[in-house]
C-alpha cells in the first residue's frame, strides 16, 4: 500500500521565523519512517502537526488518501494518529492509570467509575503493551524518568490504529528492547511509524527509510541500507562533520575542587568522592542508584542527610542553588529536566542566560536587552549557540539550543565546577559536539565537570574517570585507559569484578 | 530496572500514603475545625443550642458557597475576582424581586443561578477563548457587577420575602440547619464532581497545562466551565445571603473578595491550581466563620479579631505546606 501517509509542500512560520518549509514525504503502511536532523532543523514542529498541536500555513497531508489535517490532539486521535512527545505530556500528580486513560477515565458521564475499575482498564493496557513493573495505582511523580517514558510511550501506542508518532523516545530510556518489540508488534498490523531519535544505531536497527530535514526544508528521503553514517551526518548538516578530536588524559590535574565525605543524601550512602582541576569525570549507573540524589545535593537544590561536602578545601553548606553557586570557586548545576527545573520559557535566551549572573551579584543594576546581550554574547558562543537566537524565548526554541541556554547560563555564573546531568540528552548530533567541545575547554581552563549520562558511549568518549553508581555507592572507579561500554555495564549492574557482560544482561536494563 | 528501583521505591509508597493523604484530602482543614469548634464549645457552653448552631451555619454558608466557586476557577490555576459583583449583583436583584412562597424562592433561585452562570460564562469566554489574563478579566465584570448592583438598588434596603428569610434559614427534623444540609450537599457534590473527567481535566490543567493539553484535555474548555461552575455558586452565594440578611445591598459582595480567598487559602488549596478541592474550601470557609464567633466569645477585642485571624492562618497554611512538603519528600524516596 503506497502513499499510506503522504505530505505535500507543507510549511510553519512562527512570526518571522520559518519553522517548516515546502516538507514533502512519504510514509508507506506498516514502516518504520526515520526523521533525522540537527536541533531546529524542524523535527518537532512536523511533529506537532501531524498530531494536531498547531496547524500548518500551507500545505496538505493526506492518511489512506483521506485529507489529514487534526485541529487538536483529540482530533489526530480520531483519525488514529497518535504521538509520545520528547518533552513528555503526563500529569505528576495523578496515577499512571489516570494518564494512560485521559482524557477519557470514566466510561460514564454523570457518576464516577469505581477506581478499581479505572485501575482494571489501564492494567489491562499495560498488560497488552508488555509494561509489567510499573503499577497502575502509583503516581507519576514518584517515577524514575525511564519509567515514565515508557507510560508516554504506551499511552501512544494504545491510541496508534493509523500512524504513530515517537519524538525521542528513547531520551530516558536505557535500553530499545522493549519499544522496538511493540514497534514492530504495531507494523505487523500495518500501522506506519515515524521515529525521530538522535541515536543513529537505533534508527538503524528499527527504521527502513530516513527523510532528512535542514533548516525546515526536507533534503531527501534515503534508504538506511544503502547510506553510511558520515553520508546521512553531512546531509543533516550540509558539509562533513568534522569529528573533534578527543586528546583528553593528556591534561594534567590541578587542585581538588570539590570533595565529599561520607555523604548520605537520599539512596547516596556513605559517598567520597574528589573532583580535581583539569577533569572531565563521569557516572555510570542505571535508573535509580540515587544518581539524582547526588548530583541534586551538590547542586544545592536538596539537602544533605549527613557527611560533608567540602568545596575547594573548605566545608561548604549549599543550602540552596545559589548558596552553591557563590561557595568557594562555586557549584554551577544543569538539572535533569529543563522544561521544569531549568528554564524560563517566557524569557529571551539572552536573559535567560545573564539571569546567573543577577543571581551572583548584589543586584541592584540596570538591566535592558542590549545590556543583557552583551553579556550574554561570550557564554552563548562558548556553547555554539548562533547570535540570532538570544533575543528569542526560549520556550520557541528546539530541544537542543534550549539546553546549549541552560548551558551557557551555568557557564555564566563563573563557577569552576560544573555539576551536569544528562547534557547532552535528546540532543543532536551538532549540539552534542558543540557540548563536548564547551566541556573540554571548561576542564582545560582550569575547571571540573560531574556529569551523569544515560548513554555509556558518551561516558567513555568524555570521561577522564568514570564512577559507577550501584545502590547508593560508588561500585567501581575505571580509569580512562580502562574504559569500555560492556565494562561500565558490567559495573552498573553491580557486578564486583568488572567482566565482560553477557548478552543476556544487556536485556535486564529496560 | 526491576532489580534495581523496587527496594526503593515499595517502602517510600508505604509510607508516604497516610502522609500524602493528609496532603491531598481536606483532612487537615478538617481537623483544625474540629479543633476549633472544641475550644469554641469550652469557652462558650451555649453554643450547642439549637439557636446558636443554626445561626452559626446560617452565618457561615454565604461565604462556603462563594469559598467553593472560586475553588473551581483556582485549581485550574486561573484568578476569580467576580465573586463580590456576583454577589452584590444578585443580592440586590432578590431584594428587589417581591415573589413569596415556596415557588417564588424557586424562581428566585433559578434568577440567581442565571445571573451568576452569565457572569461565569463571559469570564470563561473572556479567559479562555479570548485570552485575556483572568485578573484584568474578572476585575472587569467585578466592577460591572457592582456597577450594576448600584443601578438596581441606590441603597441599602429592599425586602425579600419571608418564606426565603425564615423557611431557608431554619432547621429540618427539628435540629438539623438547612444551612448545614445545603453545606453537605456542596461536599457531596465535589466528592462526585471530583472523580469525574470534568473533575480530573480540571485539577489536570492546574497541574500542567502543556502536558494537559498534549495529553488530549480541551484546556480551553475545562477553564471556560470553571468560571461558570463558579459564577454559579456565587449565584447561590447572593441568593443565600439575601436569605440570611432579609434584605439587599449594593455592596453586599465586597466584604467577600478577600474572605474567598482566605477561605481558599486556608482549605489548603494551591493558588498555583492543581492541588485542593471545594470540600476543603467549604471548611476553610466554615473555619474562619468560627474563628471570628471563638475571638468574639473569648472577649478578644474586635480591634484584634483580624490580627490574630491572620496569624492563625498563615499557621495553618504553614502547617499544609509542611504536611504536604513531608508527603513529598517521603514518597520521592
Amino acid at each position: 500500500m503506497d502513499n499510506f501517509f503522504t505530505a505535500r509542500g507543507v510549511s510553519k512560520r512562527y512570526g518571522a521565523t520559518v519553522a517548516l518549509r515546502d516538507v514533502v514525504m512519504d510514509i508507506h503502511a506498516g514502516e518504520v519512517h526515520a526523521i533525522l536532523g540537527e536541533n531546529g532543523a524542524g523535527k518537532s514542529t512536523l511533529v506537532k502537526i501531524l498530531s494536531g498541536v498547531v496547524q500548518p500555513n500551507e500545505g496538505q497531508m493526506t492518511l489512506e488518501g483521506r485529507n489529514h489535517g487534526p485541529s487538536s490532539i483529540a482530533d489526530a486521535r480520531r483519525m488514529g494518529v497518535s504521538t509520545a512527545f520528547q518533552e513528555l505530556s503526563l500529569i505528576p500528580h495523578m496515577t499512571v492509570a489516570e494518564n494512560i486513560l485521559l482524557p477519557k477515565v470514566s466510561l460514564r458521564g454523570f457518576w464516577p467509575d469505581p477506581k478499581k475499575d479505572i485501575v482494571a482498564r489501564a492494567a489491562a493496557v499495560l498488560r497488552d503493551w508488555d509494561v509489567t513493573d510499573i503499577s497502575p495505582d502509583s503516581l507519576i511523580e514518584d517515577l524514575p524518568l525511564a519509567q515514565r517514558q515508557r507510560i508516554e510511550i504506551t499511552r501512544a501506542l494504545s491510541h496508534a490504529k493509523r500512524l504513530l508518532v515517537l519524538d525521542e523516545p528513547t531520551a530516558a530510556l536505557p535500553d530499545t528492547s522493549w519499544l522496538f518489540q511493540q514497534i514492530r508488534r504495531l507494523t505487523g498490523q500495518g500501522v506506519a511509524v515515524m521515529y525521530i531519535s538522535h541515536r543513529l544505531s537505533e534508527v538503524r536497527e528499527i527504521c527502513q527509510r530516513a527523510t532528512v530535514l535542514r533548516n525546515g526544508a526536507t533534503i531527501r528521503t534515503v534508504d538506511l541500507a544503502g547510506v553510511d553514517d558520515a553520508g546521512i551526518f553531512s546531509m543533516m548538516v550540509g558539509r562533513d562533520p568534522s569529528e573533534a578530536g578527543a586528546d583528553m588524559g593528556s591534561a594534567s590535574l590541578g587542585d581538588t575542587l570539590l570533595q565529599t565525605r561520607s555523604l548520605r543524601v537520599g539512596a547516596i550512602r556513605d559517598l567520597d568522592l574528589d573532583l580535581r582541576a583539569g577533569e572531565i569525570v563521569g557516572v555510570a549507573a542505571l535508573e535509580g542508584q540515587g544518581q539524582q540524589d547526588l548530583f541534586k545535593a551538590l547542586g544545592g537544590v536538596i539537602p544533605r542527610r549527613s557527611g560533608q561536602i567540602l568545596v575547594g578545601g573548605q566545608e561548604a553548606q549549599l543550602g540552596s542553588p545559589a548558596a552553591a553557586q557563590k561557595a568557594g570557586p562555586g557549584i554551577a548545576f544543569v538539572p535533569e529536566e529543563r522544561k521544569t527545573d531549568g528554564i524560563f520559557e517566557n524569557l529571551t535566551a539572552a536573559t535567560n542566560i545573564v539571569m546567573a549572573q543577577f543571581a551572583a551579584t548584589r543586584g541592584e543594576r540596570f538591566v535592558n536587552g542590549q545590556i543583557e546581550r552583551g553579556l550574554a554574547g561570550p557564554s552563548a558562543q562558548r556553547v555554539a549557540l548562533a547570535p540570532r537566537y538570544l533575543d528569542f524565548e526560549v520556550g520557541n526554541l528546539s530541544g537542543g539550543n534550549q539546553q546549549k541556554v541552560i548551558l551557557a547560563r551555568a557557564l555564566m555564573s563563573g563557577a569552576k565546577i560544573l555539576i551536569l546531568f544528562d547534557p547532552a540528552r535528546g540532543v543532536d548530533v551538532g549540539t552534542k559536539q558543540s557540548i563536548y567541545a564547551m566541556m573540554r575547554q571548561f576542564v582545560a581552563s582550569g575547571g571540573t565537570i560531574m556529569f551523569y549520562s544515560s548513554e555509556l558511549s558518551e561516558l567513555v568518549h568524555l570521561s577522564s574517570r568514570c564512577l559507577v553508581l550501584y545502590g547508593g555507592q560508588i561500585a567501581a572507579e575505571v580509569a580512562r585507559s580502562d574504559l569500555d561500554e560492556e565494562r561500565l555495564l558490567s559495573a552498573a549492574h553491580g557486578h564486583r569484578a568488572a567482566v565482560h557482560a553477557a548478552p543476556d544482561t544487556l536485556k535486564e536494563v529496560s | 530496572m526491576v532489580d534495581a528501583s523496587e527496594p526503593f521505591a515499595a517502602p517510600g509508597r508505604r509510607r508516604g500514603l497516610s502522609l500524602r493523604y493528609m496532603a491531598d484530602s481536606a483532612f487537615l482543614i478538617i481537623v483544625i475545625y474540629i479543633v476549633m469548634a472544641i475550644v469554641y464549645v469550652v469557652v462558650q457552653p451555649s453554643a450547642l443550642s439549637a439557636y446558636s448552631i443554626e445561626a452559626l451555619f446560617n452565618n457561615s454558608l454565604p461565604l462556603m458557597l462563594a469559598a467553593a466557586g472560586a475553588t473551581f476557577v483556582i485549581l485550574q490555576g486561573g484568578f476569580d475576582l467576580s465573586v463580590a459583583g456576583t454577589i452584590s449583583l444578585v443580592n440586590v436583584t432578590i431584594a428587589v424581586t417581591p415573589l413569596d412562597g415556596a415557588g417564588g424562592a424557586l424562581t428566585l433561585v433559578g434568577l440567581s443561578l442565571a445571573i451568576g452562570v452569565t457572569v461565569g460564562a463571559i469570564n470563561g469566554f473572556i479567559v479562555a477563548f479570548l485570552k485575556i489574563q483572568a485578573i484584568a478579566a474578572t476585575l472587569a465584570t467585578m466592577i460591572i457587577g457592582q456597577g450594576l448592583a448600584l443601578v438596581i438598588l441606590k441603597a441599602p434596603g429592599g425586602s425579600v420575602s419571608d418564606f426565603i428569610v425564615y423557611e431557608l434559614t431554619g432547621s429540618v427534623l427539628d435540629r438539623l440547619p438547612i444551612a448545614l444540609v445545603i453545606a453537605l450537599c456542596m461536599i457531596a457534590f465535589w466528592t462526585l464532581f471530583s472523580r469525574l473527567d470534568a473533575g480530573r481535566n480540571l485539577l489536570a490543567v492546574g497541574q500542567d497545562r502543556k502536558a494537559a493539553s498534549l495529553s488530549g484535555i480541551d484546556v480551553a474548555r475545562t477553564e471556560f466551565f470553571a468560571f461558570v461552575w463558579a459564577g454559579a455558586f456565587y449565584g447561590l452565594a447572593g441568593y443565600m445571603l439575601a436569605a440570611q440578611t432579609s434584605t439587599g445591598n449594593p455592596s453586599a459582595g465586597e466584604p467577600f473578595l478577600l474572605l474567598t480567598f482566605a477561605a481558599v487559602a486556608l482549605g489548603g488549596t494551591a493558588f498555583g491550581g492543581g492541588r485542593g478541592g471545594v470540600t476543603a474550601s467549604v471548611f476553610g470557609a466554615a473555619t474562619l466563620m468560627l474563628m471570628q464567633k471563638v475571638l468574639f466569645s473569648m472577649g478578644v477585642s474586635s480591634f484584634y479579631t483580624g490580627v490574630i485571624q491572620g496569624i492563625i492562618m498563615i499557621l495553618a497554611v504553614l502547617f499544609s505546606t509542611a504536611v504536604q512538603h513531608a508527603a513529598k519528600t517521603r514518597g520521592a524516596e
